[in-house]
């Protein structure tokens, strides 16, 4: 008897070994596994065997059954596997791939959103205000006395039509700061943290000026805020946007809505610092921040005794030019939209 | 503005063993940038840049007096060397009469000297041209050179070309006629500034340019040298409405301070006297009808720490206040300041003076701190931001290029009527007058001006504007885009729009024959209007929608529903219809025959004949074929008692 099972082991491994497809396969294992299996019938035949070696013809007879599995399990996966060989001989792997389709965002809003996310980390919400905007948001809130240059004909675009009594005449706003009294109002009083990115437009259109531009501007207003601050906020801006071996600095500059005033500056990214023809002795400006001014927060409603702020604004475009160190000729193909120049971000 | 001065010059006016890459360096952390620093033969050149807010840094003196402060705090050796002024012995003689009008001049200062017309030294030649200003004669140089030195422009007529008596101070009428001394003719519009003669000939420009009939030629003998002191708003307005933008225009459209305009005479007539012969023919005219007031400010030392974040030693502050010019003492826990008169048009609350303070002490000194959260504000995740966010990644990942254009447009360009345009009223061209109330005509632009490219894919989101009576405008956000392919299908459009409202947890999309135009299609939240398709051709299709109506139905929210333990019952229904009929039409009434029927869609459709697919479930139990077949006659009566369908 026990024979018999020894016999069925070695012929069954001999017809697994010879399958050469998993079909061949599928039957062998019929053959010997099935209901009328051979070692199916056989391990029936244990009525046969004398009780006192009973334990001992179905311990072995587990082993067969567990050794044929095994092999037909092994042999199973060789056959899948020549099976796939066989295909993947016919194929020219150099050959091109089947892509997903894929696009291209704009390379203002790839910053943007960066932007966001490095103010985001520090607390800083970002909102979105009106691009036709009035003089006052835009000018007399923001301190501009009634004769700066800047609310010329020459300098600002202003819309046709009759000026609203209280609040001026309607223009396209030109900077992100007529934002920061649109802010002040929503929110009522401090602490505030704003991140206003919007579209600005100035009356200039050269190869380094386009007429529509987009800018960032920070506000931050609480009790105590100082000088301190400012620029701690902007070397995290700087390190985070420009790379951590980058550094910034902040000297003094002149803004109507800010006292003090500061320009920051960030190391040239191409000489290191160390002053080359793109720079100004190792330096590149980024733009303008301060203190907001008394003026501005009154006119936000916000007590100047009781609290203080510092407002930053810079161009998006510009910040991307200084970080990736493109040298576009002219910055007005950023809104030429040629698609292959687009497809290059 | 710029100012270039040679370090000879500036080091006349201050002593220091400073090197020209330290002054450059300190005086760009704590004055003003200087932006290049040139050698040039055994010196060097600056070339620095000067805020509106400091017309008395246009000077060589201004620019002295900030180094020797700054060099001082940052302990090196400096001091600074005013020039002296002295008013010279003059006779009492009056030779001309001038007659001011105070609403157009704050001060006037002028003198007759008999000169010589000649070359300039070397060295005076040298600082001017240096400094960008071209060396012509002994006598133009003498009022180049005394405005770099003290920030004044100055002027110089030839006295006898004058031929008058008297010079009379106006405001230009419209239409009168000038030529400028480098020949070119102007006709006036108006409220410039002028000077005339006794035959009411204009004589000068004032502030911005002379004139040829009056400026000094290679015969002058006696000069009436000449120094004006401006209302800077009418200065700015003439030289711009004319073109003019003399470095002269430049500064006196700022605010000057007219004590300098003294200076300046004193200094010239020096100058005059040294390099051309110069002697005083005639008393000096002073007329100074607008005299400045003092100004005194008062700051807490508490202020002052809190602004900077730092505490700074009131010794200190005090030195390098009165470095600048500033008179200061400490009363009672306060500075008290009195503002110079070159300062009175920048200096005039308690923060200007704390950014004195600030800039001297050096923003290099201070530490950087981000600022501290003093409240628990909940953070808002899926804002509109994200969603804008979203949809652009999608369409990204969908093969469209994001597209930003103008929000001006052509006239060209602008849909609809002018009447409800938000026009410009001062436009830079033709080609950016309105604002845009659609973002398609932009994009078509584009796919014209990119011909060479056979299937484009793009979008853009942007604001589109549209006219409010006594208000701004609507701005709206708005969402286009244009897929140019051969033989694209209105097909591709919707299910673009609808995966991406799927995708926005957006429901109850629903397409209507376009209203607007024969080809496409209306789309619809619900019975908000979303926008539209269009088919331009049998290559392009746009559409357009209200992307602020995206967002406001925007939802990150899922609903779960347990998953069904039964298997559907799933079949095809093959009918011929009316091409008329609409498939969502026999989708809603198959739908509704009953609550059995899980989902239903077209499968194919060819011709009058449409094949749709159907899922038939019971969460309860499995479905039999009685029960399926029974609800399967239900939908073809219905279909063929509502639609004249019939089952192929």
């Amino acid at each position: 008897m026990e024979d018999e099972l020894i016999d069925i082991k070695n012929t069954a491994i001999s017809f697994i070994l010879e399958a050469e497809d998993l079909e061949s396969l599928e039957e062998t294992k019929l053959q010997f596994l099935g209901r009328n299996g051979k070692l199916t019938l056989a391990i029936k035949n244990i009525t046969k065997v004398p009780p006192e070696k009973r334990k001992e013809f179905g311990i072995l007879a587990n082993e067969v059954k567990q050794t044929i599995e095994d092999e037909l399990e092994t042999q199973k996966s060789r056959l899948k596997s020549q099976k796939i060989t066989k295909s993947v001989e016919k194929i020219d792997v150099t050959n091109p791939g089947i892509k997903p389709p894929l696009g291209h965002l704009h390379l203002v809003t790839q910053a943007i959103e960066e932007i966001t996310d490095i103010f985001g980390k520090i607390g800083f919400e970002r909102v979105r205000y009106p691009e036709v905007e009035w003089d006052w948001y835009a000018f007399e809130a923001l301190n501009f006395p009634a004769d700066h240059p800047a609310r010329d004909d020459w300098e600002t675009f202003f819309i046709k039509g009759e000026p609203d009594p209280k609040r001026g005449p309607m223009l396209l706003t030109p900077h992100t700061s007529s934002g920061q009294i649109r802010e002040m109002e929503r929110l009522g009083k401090p602490p505030i943290r704003m991140l206003n990115i919007a579209k600005c437009y100035r009356r200039q259109s050269d190869i380094s000026h386009a007429p529509m531009f987009h800018q960032f501007e920070g506000l931050v207003i609480d009790k105590d805020i100082a000088i301190t601050h400012l620029k701690g906020t902007l070397d995290y801006f700087a390190k985070s946007f420009f790379g951590p071996e980058r550094k910034a600095r902040i000297r003094p500059y002149h803004f109507q809505f800010t006292e003090p005033s500061f320009e920051v500056d960030v190391t040239c990214g191409v000489c290191n610092g160390l002053g080359c023809k793109l720079c100004k002795e190792g330096w590149l400006e980024m733009g303008g921040a301060g203190m907001v001014h008394p003026n501005v927060l009154k006119a936000g409603g916000i007590n100047p005794q009781k609290y203080t702020g510092f407002a930053f604004g810079w161009g998006v475009e510009r910040v991307l030019m200084m970080r990736e160190g493109l040298k576009i000729d002219d910055l007005r193909i950023l809104y030429s939209n040629n698609l292959d120049f687009l497809a290059q971000f | 503005m710029n100012i270039k001065i040679l370090d000879s010059w500036l080091r006349e006016f201050v002593k220091t063993k400073a090197t020209p890459q330290k002054i450059g360096e300190l005086l760009s952390l704590s004055s003003v940038s200087v932006e290049r620093i040139e050698k040039y033969n055994n010196d060097f050149t600056y070339d620095i840049e000067v805020t509106t807010n400091r017309p008395d840094l246009m000077s060589v003196v201004g620019i002295a007096r900030e180094t020797a402060v700054v060099l001082k705090q940052n302990g090196v050796d400096a001091s600074f060397l005013p020039p002296k002024f002295i008013k010279p012995q003059t006779p009492k003689t009056d030779l001309i009469e001038i007659k001011n009008d105070p609403a157009l001049v704050n001060r006037l200062c002028a003198v007759v000297m008999e000169i010589k017309m000649g070359e300039s030294p070397k060295e005076i030649k040298e600082r001017l041209e240096t400094s960008g200003t071209r060396s012509l004669n002994n006598l133009i140089d003498v009022t180049n050179y005394v405005m770099k030195v003290t920030g004044h422009p100055t002027h110089v007529f030839d006295f006898d070309r004058l031929d008058t008596k008297t010079l009379t101070i106006r405001e230009a009428k419209r239409g009168e006629t000038i030529k400028t001394l480098d020949g070119k003719d102007y006709s006036l519009s108006g409220g410039e500034i002028v000077a005339a003669n006794d035959k009411n000939e204009i004589v000068d420009l004032l502030g911005i340019m002379g004139l040829q009939n009056s400026v000094v030629t290679a015969k002058t003998k006696r000069i009436l040298y000449f120094i004006n002191n401006n209302q800077p708003t009418k200065i700015r307005k003439a030289s711009m409405t004319l073109g003019i933008r003399t470095e002269a225009a430049v500064i006196n459209e700022k605010n000057l301070d007219p004590e300098l305009a003294y200076d300046a005479l004193l200094y010239g007539i020096e100058m005059f006297e040294k390099i051309a012969e110069g002697k005083i023919t005639s008393d000096i005219i002073d007329l100074y009808p607008n005299k400045i007031a003092k100004r005194s400010i008062e700051v807490s030392l508490g202020k002052i720490n809190q602004i900077i974040g730092v505490n700074v030693d009131p010794e200190i502050v005090l030195q390098s206040l009165s470095g600048l010019g500033f008179k200061a003492q400490i009363v009672a826990g306060k500075i008290k300041v009195e503002v110079p008169s070159f300062r009175i048009g920048d200096v005039e609350i308690e923060e200007d003076v704390i950014e004195e303070i600030a800039r001297i002490y050096g923003y290099h000194n201070l530490p950087s701190i981000l600022p501290p959260q003093t409240a628990i504000l909940a953070y808002k995740f899926a804002d509109q931001f994200y969603f804008e966010q979203r949809v652009k990644n999608a369409m990204k990942y969908w093969g469209f290029t994001e597209i930003y254009s103008y929000s001006m447009v052509s006239q060209e360009l602008f849909e609809g009527p002018l009447g409800e345009a938000v026009e410009i009223a001062n436009p830079l061209s033709e080609e950016l007058v309105y604002m845009r109330k659609t973002l398609v005509p932009s994009l078509l632009k584009v796919i014209s001006e990119n011909k060479n490219q056979e299937n484009v894919k793009i979008f853009e989101i942007a604001n589109i504007y549209n006219k409010r009576s006594k208000d701004l405008p609507e701005e709206l956000m708005t969402f286009a885009g244009i897929i140019k392919k051969s033989k694209v299908t209105f097909f591709e459009v919707k299910g673009l729009l609808e995966q991406l409202c799927g995708d926005l947890g957006i429901k109850n999309l629903s397409f209507k024959t376009s209203e607007k135009s024969g080809n496409g299609a209306s789309v619809y939240i619900e019975k908000e209007y979303l926008g539209e398709i269009e088919i331009l051709d049998t290559n392009l299709i746009d559409f357009e929608l209200n992307f602020a109506l995206l967002i406001k139905h925007a939802t990150l929210k899922k609903e779960y529903k347990p998953l069904n333990k039964f298997p559907p019952i799933i079949e095809d229904l093959s009918i011929t219809v009316d091409t008329d009929v609409k498939t969502d039409e026999l989708i809603a009434n198959i739908q509704s025959q009953s609550n059995l029927i899980t989902n239903v869609s077209l499968k194919d459709s060819y011709k009058d004949s449409r094949t749709f697919h159907i899922n038939y479930q019971d969460p309860e139990k499995n479905l039999t074929n009685e029960e399926v077949s029974r609800v399967r006659e239900k939908i073809i009566s219905s279909l063929k008692d509502e639609f004249k369908a019939s089952v192929r």
